[in-house]
């Protein structure tokens, strides 16, 4: 097979995602690949293309029942790492952060209310009901501050993220292992606060999660998330 | 799982078992854990049967199913519906991390060959609706390689069996099982896109 290392680009190219998609790939090619693929609308066309098809010989898979005791071990996986760090600590799981972001949104809270700067108030460690939330979500460039200041608001700082046309942000509370609460829309791209209703303020406390999704304009019509989540957090003392 | 309050991501028409899937792993991405059980219920069986069939060694395979399992509970907003189904999204979720644990434990191979750039696709491939018929397409396909070299493609699908792999089962040189293959799979296309 003297053309083995000679195969044209263009079927060379055209294979590469069903490769990727196979399996077939080194570590380091098929990571590559991913981030390619990742970046490119067409590639992930391409590839869910594979991938839908070649799930047609998932029938092929015999379903085999998995042991009792395997499901305990998973839950505590699961859940266990809900409101610590994930297993790669990121930035925004550093406590310190959150509370130099939460220490300065908090000014400049007070400040937009018009309190006193210099009042004892803008210091955060004397404050015992803070409660602080970073919001972001893998794979999305919305990012949020929220900030409990004791007041029975909670206070939206938006760091990153564009308005989508046509489309509105929604906050949600998720409490234990309750359905989701709204708290209603929010602006992307200026500082908000939003009242916390008797129902969410019933769980509210360290471990609460808050969550945006990207619902149809005005919100979802019937009281439940839709969307995407675009960026979500556990709320955490500070 | 004691009370279920009401019952949300209720749709109006009739849901079919796939669209109950999406929705435990949608409940999944907000956090709601009785769904999460509800949707090990009723898909751990499946994805057990990859990683047994991939990792082919049971204790290995009860690990791989822990993992994936975290992994569904942790990245079930990255689910979209419409892409692939949610069974074979789910499919997908413990087959490439099948996969990812082989990978980790092959030695680092050549990529010599490799295309630098990838064009784009073209239009978005639509999805096609009946399961029965997808199937009916890819085994047809496949039919039209020749019998070896659609076994090498099912392989390394269903097994998740390397180049190297492939090429020892089949008894051909490493590279001639890579033409095979990517030949196969532009054929592949082609007939799929028919």
């Amino acid at each position: 097979m003297s053309t083995d290392d000679h195969i044209k680009d263009g079927e060379d190219r055209n294979a590469l995602v069903a490769e990727y998609v196979l399996g077939l790939l080194s570590s380091g090619e098929h990571e590559r690949v991913g981030r390619l693929i990742e970046n490119d609308q067409g590639l992930r066309a391409e590839r869910d293309f594979w991938v839908s098809r070649f799930a047609a010989l998932n029938e092929e898979y015999e379903e085999t029942p998995v042991p009792g005791h395997i499901y305990a071990a998973i839950e505590a996986r699961a859940f266990g790492d809900v409101v610590k760090a994930r297993p790669t600590a990121s930035f925004w799981e550093s406590l310190m952060v959150w509370r130099s972001i939460a220490a300065g949104a908090l000014a400049v809270a007070v400040a937009a209310v018009g309190f006193n700067l210099m009042q004892p108030a803008s210091d955060v460690s004397s404050l015992t009901t803070q409660l602080v939330a970073a919001l972001e979500e893998e794979g999305s460039a919305v990012k949020f501050v929220a900030l409990y200041d004791g007041s029975g608001n909670v206070r939206l700082t938006a760091l990153s993220g564009d308005a989508v046309p046509n489309k509105d942000f929604e906050l949600w509370a998720i409490q234990g292992g309750n359905n989701p609460i709204s708290m209603g829309v929010i602006p992307v791209d200026q500082r908000s606060a939003v009242e916390i209703s008797p129902d969410v303020m019933a769980g509210w406390g360290e471990g609460s999660v808050l969550a945006i999704t990207l619902e149809e304009a005005g919100g979802s019509p019937d009281g439940n998330p839709h969307g995407p989540i675009v960026a979500k957090g556990a709320v955490t003392k500070i | 799982m004691g009370h279920c309050p009401e019952v949300r991501y209720t749709m109006t028409m009739t849901q079919t078992p796939s669209q109950d899937i999406a929705d435990l792993i949608s409940r999944c991405a907000l956090r709601d854990r009785a769904a999460f059980r509800t949707l090990y219920e009723r898909t751990s069986a499946k994805l057990f049967g990859v990683t047994l069939r991939i990792l082919k060694d049971r204790s290995e395979a009860e690990e791989a199913i822990q993992e994936v399992y975290v992994k569904i509970w942790q990245r079930a907003d990255r689910y979209v519906a419409g892409n692939t189904s949610p069974i074979s999204w789910l499919v997908a979720v413990a087959r490439n991390h099948a996969l990812d644990i082989l990978r980790a434990r092959r030695p680092v191979s050549d990529d010599i060959d490799v295309a630098l750039e990838i064009p784009d696709a073209g239009p978005s491939p639509e999805r096609a609706t009946q399961d029965n018929q997808e199937r009916a397409q890819i085994e047809q396909c496949l039919g039209t390689l020749e019998p070896d070299r659609a076994d090498a493609v099912r392989g390394a699908y269903l097994d998740g069996y390397s180049y190297e792999e492939l090429a020892s089962r089949h008894t051909v040189p490493l590279n001639t099982m890579r033409t095979w293959l990517r030949r196969s799979l532009i054929k592949l296309k082609d007939c799929l896109s028919a």
